[in-house]
């Protein structure tokens, strides 16, 4: 019995010291509490269905972050990585009739390899010219399906999939709790001595290179690990929607994407999950909340694109930076963030005025 | 005979029509401290950029140890222990200081297997302490002055443990007496015996530099380059004295 509440004290210690001591922290506990204890509260069909596919999305964008963002590698194709994963799962769900949990994971695959494919003759380029090119690869991927109706069904896509679980209860648990520990291990990829080196593969290649770092290698390595994260996506999605259609590959989708993490903040994983969990669900709010306008249909686009356009002016960091800069300071000494009210830092006693 | 430390022999670039190295060739040994001088465009960061495989020389071969180095990888050459520093500073500016040496740290031949961060962090503290600004390492690289720069670089280059350590104007931009300070630890560094084992043996050192008084002081061995050719090898007081040497430096006519 000591012992529990000894480890309870601990526990109890460590979340006052470590989370509780920042809003941004706490934020981020707040909102897996919340994401956790949604299905208590409503277990609505249409609200679970937006909310699987928003954790889908934010697992997409923080991908694209992953690569675009930490490594500077601007893909203006993401959508790639997800349709390729969302067929080659719906091929070994139909075909050779592998169960989810082998599909998705294989799914992931499909993704790590098309990363691979768009890396490897992308090596050499920088800036609009990787922008560009990677823009070409989902369109020439959808010629092909469109090529191959046998193998891909053509415009009508691969259809009736195995359903991810046994209800949408369980659905939404699955695709919630990997929005978390996906995005975790995604930050914890930041974070560590790889991250430090795909931060300055953004910043400065060459210089990177007479650092006695092989490049090519790291900079592969962000795209299957990008295309990996985006394939899982892409295999939940299929099997979500039951559907593995060329809409999956569509250009709109990698723009889409782009749209979130820069609305939500670049170069942090969570800025883009932020990002999804705000304009996905708004969308949709906006699509009932004008259902009584049917004179002006679009009129939720034109909304959506006003709220991106306002935001970037005034935050052109982002939604999530811009907030977390309002709600902490750094401390100019030991540079650790610190909650606005205190006077002083937190660790090292400096005056933060 | 053992193959000299680093050889080069014929070495040929052209850039378009202009000659920046034309035919060089010098040997150079392990112990050696050789100023790299000359006017301004005579190829001397052309040569150093042959050596360290950022440019691909048309002729010629360098080797290292021995061995062929040439049109190797940049990043193979410095994991093979020939590390330099640019002319113009390339930190990565959003990065914090000690990231910004911590990088060097990460490359294969500072690492060694199972280290953990705070390992690599501790010792790009100390290639930071050695270059003189370990006390602003939380500082993103973009507040820093001019001279601090200079020394991340130089700290950037020692963290990856070189054999052959290139600097490119180590001195630009400096004041005197960081001018001083910096001449210090260079020689210091030469002499060996840091990154906490007493008994290591300091890199040879190649230093491109135009402030000649601290250059002179440090070196022992001067080679002055002029149209991409060497016209002077010898120990600093000999250089000096040779008339093309002055001619170049000073134009026809001088002194």
């Amino acid at each position: 019995m000591g012992l529990v509440s000894a480890y309870f004290r601990r526990g109890w210690t460590i979340l006052r010291s470590e989370v509780l001591v920042l809003p941004s922290r706490l934020a981020v506990l707040l909102f897996i509490i919340a994401l956790m204890a949604v299905p208590l509260f409503t277990q609505d069909y249409y609200i679970l269905r937006i909310l699987i596919l928003t954790c889908i999305f934010a697992i997409f964008a923080a991908s694209w972050d992953l690569l675009s963002g930490f490594t500077g590698q601007m893909n203006f194709g993401h959508a790639l990585f997800f349709g390729v994963a969302a067929y080659v799962t719906a091929l070994l769900n139909l075909d050779l009739g592998f169960p989810p949990y082998l599909s998705i994971p294989l799914g992931a695959v499909g993704g790590v390899l098309a990363g691979l494919v768009v890396g490897i003759p992308c090596l050499r380029l920088r800036g609009s010219y990787l922008a560009l090119t990677t823009l070409a690869f989902p369109i020439i991927l959808t010629g092909l399906v469109f090529a191959m109706p046998d193998i891909t069904g053509g415009e009508l896509g691969l259809s009736g999939l195995s359903r991810l679980t046994g209800s949408r209860v369980m659905d939404y648990y699955l695709c919630s709790s990997l929005v978390v520990i996906l995005g975790f291990a995604m930050w914890k990829i930041t974070d560590s001595k790889t991250g430090i080196i795909l931060h300055a593969i953004r910043e400065d290649e060459v210089a990177v290179r007479s650092s006695g770092i092989n490049t090519i290698r790291y900079k592969l390595l962000a795209f299957c690990m990008s295309g990996f994260f985006a394939g899982i996506a892409g295999g939940l999605y299929a099997h979500f929607m039951r559907l593995a259609g060329p809409s999956t590959l569509e250009v709109s989708l990698s723009f889409q994407v782009i749209i979130w993490s820069v609305f939500g903040g670049m170069v942090s994983i969570y800025g883009p999950i932020a990002g999804v969990f705000i304009l996905n669900p708004l969308m949709e709010v906006l699509r009932v909340a004008l259902g009584n306008f049917p004179s002006l249909p679009e009129i939720r686009m034109f909304i959506f694109a006003g709220l991106v356009l306002v935001t970037l002016l005034f935050m052109p960091e982002g939604l999530i930076p811009w907030v977390r800069d309002k709600l902490e300071n750094e401390c100019p000494r030991c540079k650790l963030r610190n909650v606005f009210i205190r006077q002083r830092c937190r660790v090292c006693d400096t005056s933060l005025s | 005979m053992p193959a000299p430390f680093l050889e080069i022999k014929e070495l040929h670039k052209d850039f378009g029509g202009l000659t920046a190295t034309n035919s060089v060739s010098f040997d150079m040994g392990r112990q050696e401290m050789v100023g790299l001088i000359g006017p301004n465009g005579a190829g001397k960061t052309t040569l150093v950029r042959l050596i360290n495989g950022i440019l691909k020389p048309d002729r010629g071969k360098v080797r290292f140890k021995g061995k062929e180095i040439t049109g190797k990888k940049a990043y193979d050459i410095v994991n093979l222990g020939i590390a330099s520093t640019f002319q113009n500073m390339r930190p990565f500016r959003r990065l914090p200081i000690i990231a910004n040496v911590m990088v060097s740290c990460l490359s294969p031949r500072a690492m060694k297997r199972g280290e953990w961060v705070k390992k690599v962090e501790a010792k790009a503290m100390d290639a930071l302490e050695f270059a003189g600004i370990s006390d602003m390492a939380l500082e993103k690289a973009s507040t820093l002055s001019q001279g601090d720069l200079k020394r991340l670089e130089v700290a950037r280059a020692v963290a990856t443990d070189p054999e052959l350590l290139i600097l490119d104007e180590p001195f630009g931009g400096l004041s005197p007496a960081e001018t001083e300070l910096m001449a210090k630890s260079v020689a210091r560094l030469h002499k060996g015996g840091r990154f906490g084992r007493l008994h290591s043996e300091g890199p040879a050192m190649i230093i491109i530099e135009h402030k000649l008084q601290q250059l002179m002081k440090i070196v022992d061995r001067i080679i002055v380059l002029n149209f991409g050719t060497i016209i002077a090898d010898g120990t600093p007081q000999q250089v000096v004295e040779i008339p093309e040497v002055i001619e170049a430096y000073l134009g026809e006519g001088g002194v």
